[in-house]
């Protein structure tokens, strides 16, 4: 039997112990909940919660991997909460930022070389691509959830691979519409429109009077591609698959409507660019060529705080409506602990510090409301009440009632290694893209068929 | 110490001997100094070749080494993704396009450069430019003057009324393609001319005199002596170019990512798609490996060529 055998076979039973540890202590460790945060029951706090979590070993260095955030005072809350609880315990948190297009090759070159950051946040539907590289994290969560209620379903999903969980819930990136209220106006549109037909209704109003139309991206940007075009086909009633997983459904009369709406959108002056990637259209937002596009809350947020020159006149709205109701699709990102760390429980304790509702309120606060929390109880933070412009992407995320709406790409199919294949190839967004350039909706569907049976029907 | 465990002066030599002789035959020698680029060919060129020779046969995903398939993996991409024919075809339009444009401006490039005018090393410097900046920085800058809102060459096109509202450079598959060759040339065009010139300048003046003498015209001496003598540089060129152009990864990359709807994917862009976003090694290795045969014949045809120049 090899040593990793042996420390498998250690770190298994260390595991077992502490599951069982914490469910014979689960009513000592709602105590140590209510009691103070993470950090002091890292610091001998009560022995049941201690016992229920990973302790951070002194003397531990260990890196995170993520993107750079859009606003970059939550990437410096982030390095102080690391500074902070390096300090508190006596070890390194190093914290390392880089693109969200770069974070995927960086992720894919540790995996394949076993090697790496302890620590990676997980975009999207990664944990079921890179299932062996994680650990399993499911008495983490189970801690957290004891603490913070429900994990919202989307991150939920992405999360849970074959009912374990392999990544810690961080953050979901609400996608919205962020619209100039003066252009509008002048185009006596007096609000953001409720429907998909509405919305056409109102581009041609304001294209006609401002000559600055609404516009999105139909290409290949791996963030507002997707927030796009799965919500309307879904609007329409449209499926890529079906929820086995398996069955390709992609032509449809529903696809076919909502190919039609996108044309038909089209030709009353909203305008789709097969060309931009995710920074194109703020880029055109801030510079005054739009009026309207669907985005992250950066938009909002960089006028607000850095340009100043539409924060008074811009707005924001949910996603409208199709025949087949309101879907909304957000950018959903989560930490993996890897399973190359050799400071995994080091790593897991410092997640769950960022997790802790005092820690993540104040991450929040940095990012004015960029992201939004992943557990029940962090939904209603103090951020959303700042700003009742930003209402509108906490409503993307919770319905009016509280309670957890959305979709991820390849619904309503669980995720899977196929639906995050169809994802990064873009299926969805290259069929609307060919039928707005062609006017050809059956080919359109035929070509995204054949692209979804030829993924999910790979060796 | 004693004089008896001292070895003789003669004994000294013999020892010697064969150390002088090691160094002095050629072929051990040759394999000797041969051998530390041959581990390093070995460690960076033909091991990673064997490994996605045998990816491209298995089912292996990021991570994990998967089960052998046979030619499943080119099987199911000949005939089911549309996408990795189509970028079969971007990459021969693309390859040739360029080479072609690339060879006929380089050459223009070449013969103009090796003429005598005033900042003439300073034109040299400054036309290795394109050749010398990152290819994404270079790829960024292009992509911005490709821009539908904020196009340079767009706006040029309008305000001088040669179009009414500038061209769709990314936005339809033909323009996006042709956005692609226009960037390459104007980056791999200089190494072609600078090579050119490079071959120029090593052609006997006197054959040029001699030609003159012998009342040949301008278009004369560049056909049955500028080209000739150019041959094994333009051989060599043309290789390189054509190989690299094949691989082309990171102007493509940048420039269209294969928009708009997969329509401008290169093999490179398409593998990088399957096998690092998607996750699907086996399949990305094989299509990277699909041109291999290809590549092959052109390499072994110039090649050959070459050897007939000597």
């Amino acid at each position: 039997m090899g040593e990793g055998a042996i420390v498998g076979k250690r770190t298994q039973r260390r595991r077992r112990l502490t599951r069982r540890a914490f469910l014979q202590s689960a009513g000592a460790a709602t105590a140590a909940a209510a009691a103070g945060s993470v950090l002091a029951a890292f610091a001998g706090g009560t022995p049941a919660a201690a016992a229920a979590v990973p302790k951070p070993r002194a003397g531990a260095r260990i890196r995170l991997l993520q993107w750079n955030s859009f606003v970059r005072a939550a990437d410096n809350e982030l390095r102080r909460q690391a500074k902070e609880f390096g300090d508190a315990n006596g070890l390194v948190v190093e914290i390392e930022t880089v693109s969200g297009d770069q974070l995927q090759p960086r992720t894919v070159a540790a995996v394949a070389a076993g090697d790496g950051p302890d620590i990676i946040q997980m975009q999207y539907g990664w944990p079921h691509l890179y299932t062996s590289s994680t650990v399993n994290v499911d008495n983490e969560v189970a801690y957290l959830m004891q603490r913070l209620g429900k994990v919202h379903p989307v991150n939920e999903a992405y999360c849970k691979v074959g009912g374990h969980w392999r990544a810690i819930p961080y953050t979901q990136v609400p996608n919205a519409w962020s619209y100039r209220t003066d252009l509008f106006q002048k185009a006596g549109v007096t609000s953001f429109p409720k429907t998909w037909d509405e919305l056409i209704v109102a581009g041609k109003k304001v294209a006609d009077a401002t000559g600055k139309p609404i516009a999105q991206t139909v290409g290949h940007a791996y963030g507002d591609s997707l927030t796009m075009w799965n919500p309307v086909l879904w609007g329409f009633g449209g499926q890529e698959v079906d929820k086995d997983g398996k069955t390709v459904v992609i032509n449809s009369s529903e696809t076919e409507a909502a190919l039609r709406w996108a044309i038909r959108a089209q030709q009353n002056g909203i305008k789709w660019f097969p060309e931009w990637l995710d920074p194109d259209n703020n880029q055109a937002y801030h510079a005054d060529r739009i009026s309207a596009t669907l985005n992250g809350p950066s938009i909002y947020i960089r006028e607000v705080i850095e340009f100043k020159h539409f924060d008074q006149v811009t707005n924001n709205a949910p996603m409208p409506s199709g025949p087949k109701g309101s879907f909304t699709l957000n950018l959903i990102m989560n930490h993996a602990v890897m399973s190359w760390s050799k400071e995994q429980e080091t790593a897991k304790a410092f997640l769950l510090s960022l997790m802790e509702k005092g820690n993540y309120s104040k991450w929040l606060k940095a990012a004015r409301g960029y992201n939004h929390g992943p557990f029940e109880g962090l939904y209603d933070d103090p951020v959303w009440h700042y700003d009742l412009k930003l209402r509108a992407y906490r409503n993307v995320v919770i319905d009016s009632q509280g309670r957890p709406i959305g979709e991820w790409p390849g619904w309503p199919a669980a995720p899977s290694k196929q639906t995050s294949q169809s994802q990064t190839q873009f299926v969805v967004a290259d069929m609307f893209a060919k039928a707005v350039a062609t006017g050809d909706t059956k080919a359109a569907m035929n070509d995204a068929e054949a692209k979804l049976k030829a993924i999910f029907g790979a060796p | 110490m004693s004089t008896a465990t001292q070895p003789a002066p003669a004994e000294r030599a013999a020892f010697r001997r064969p150390r002088i002789r090691f160094f002095g035959q050629e072929a051990p020698l040759g394999y000797l100094l041969l051998a530390p680029t041959l581990c390093m060919l070995l460690a960076f060129l033909a091991y990673p070749f064997v490994v996605g020779l045998w990816l491209s046969v298995t089912d292996s995903e990021v991570g994990a080494i998967g089960r052998f398939v046979g030619l499943g993996n080119y099987r199911h991409e000949f005939l089911h993704d549309r996408v990795f024919l189509s970028s079969i075809s971007n990459t021969f339009v693309y390859t040739a396009a360029t080479t072609v444009f690339k060879l006929v401006l380089g050459l223009v490039m070449a013969v103009l450069l090796n003429q005598a005018f005033p900042l003439q090393r300073f034109v040299r410097a400054a036309l290795l430019l394109p050749f010398i900046v990152p290819t994404v920085l270079s790829t960024l800058a292009w992509r911005w003057m490709f821009d539908p809102t904020f196009s340079v060459i767009n706006w040029v096109l309008a305000r001088s009324g040669l179009a009414a509202h500038g061209v769709n450079w990314l936005g339809t598959p033909q323009t996006a393609m042709a956005s692609l060759i226009i960037v390459n040339v104007w980056r791999g065009a200089p190494f072609y001319g600078i090579s050119f010139l490079a071959g120029l300048q090593v052609i006997p003046i006197e054959l040029y005199e001699a030609a003159r003498v012998d009342g040949g015209t301008r278009w004369q001496q560049f056909l049955r002596i500028t080209l000739p003598m150019l041959r094994p540089v333009l051989l060599v060129v043309l290789l390189l170019s054509t190989i690299l152009t094949f691989a082309d990864f990171q102007l493509p990359f940048v420039l269209t990512n294969g928009a708009p709807y997969s329509s401008s994917h290169l093999l490179a862009t398409w593998a990088y798609a399957q096998a690092i976003q998607g996750g699907a090694m086996g399949i990305g290795a094989a299509i990277s490996l699909v041109l291999f045969p290809v590549l092959s014949i052109v390499i072994a045809g110039v090649l050959i060529a070459l050897q007939r120049q000597d």
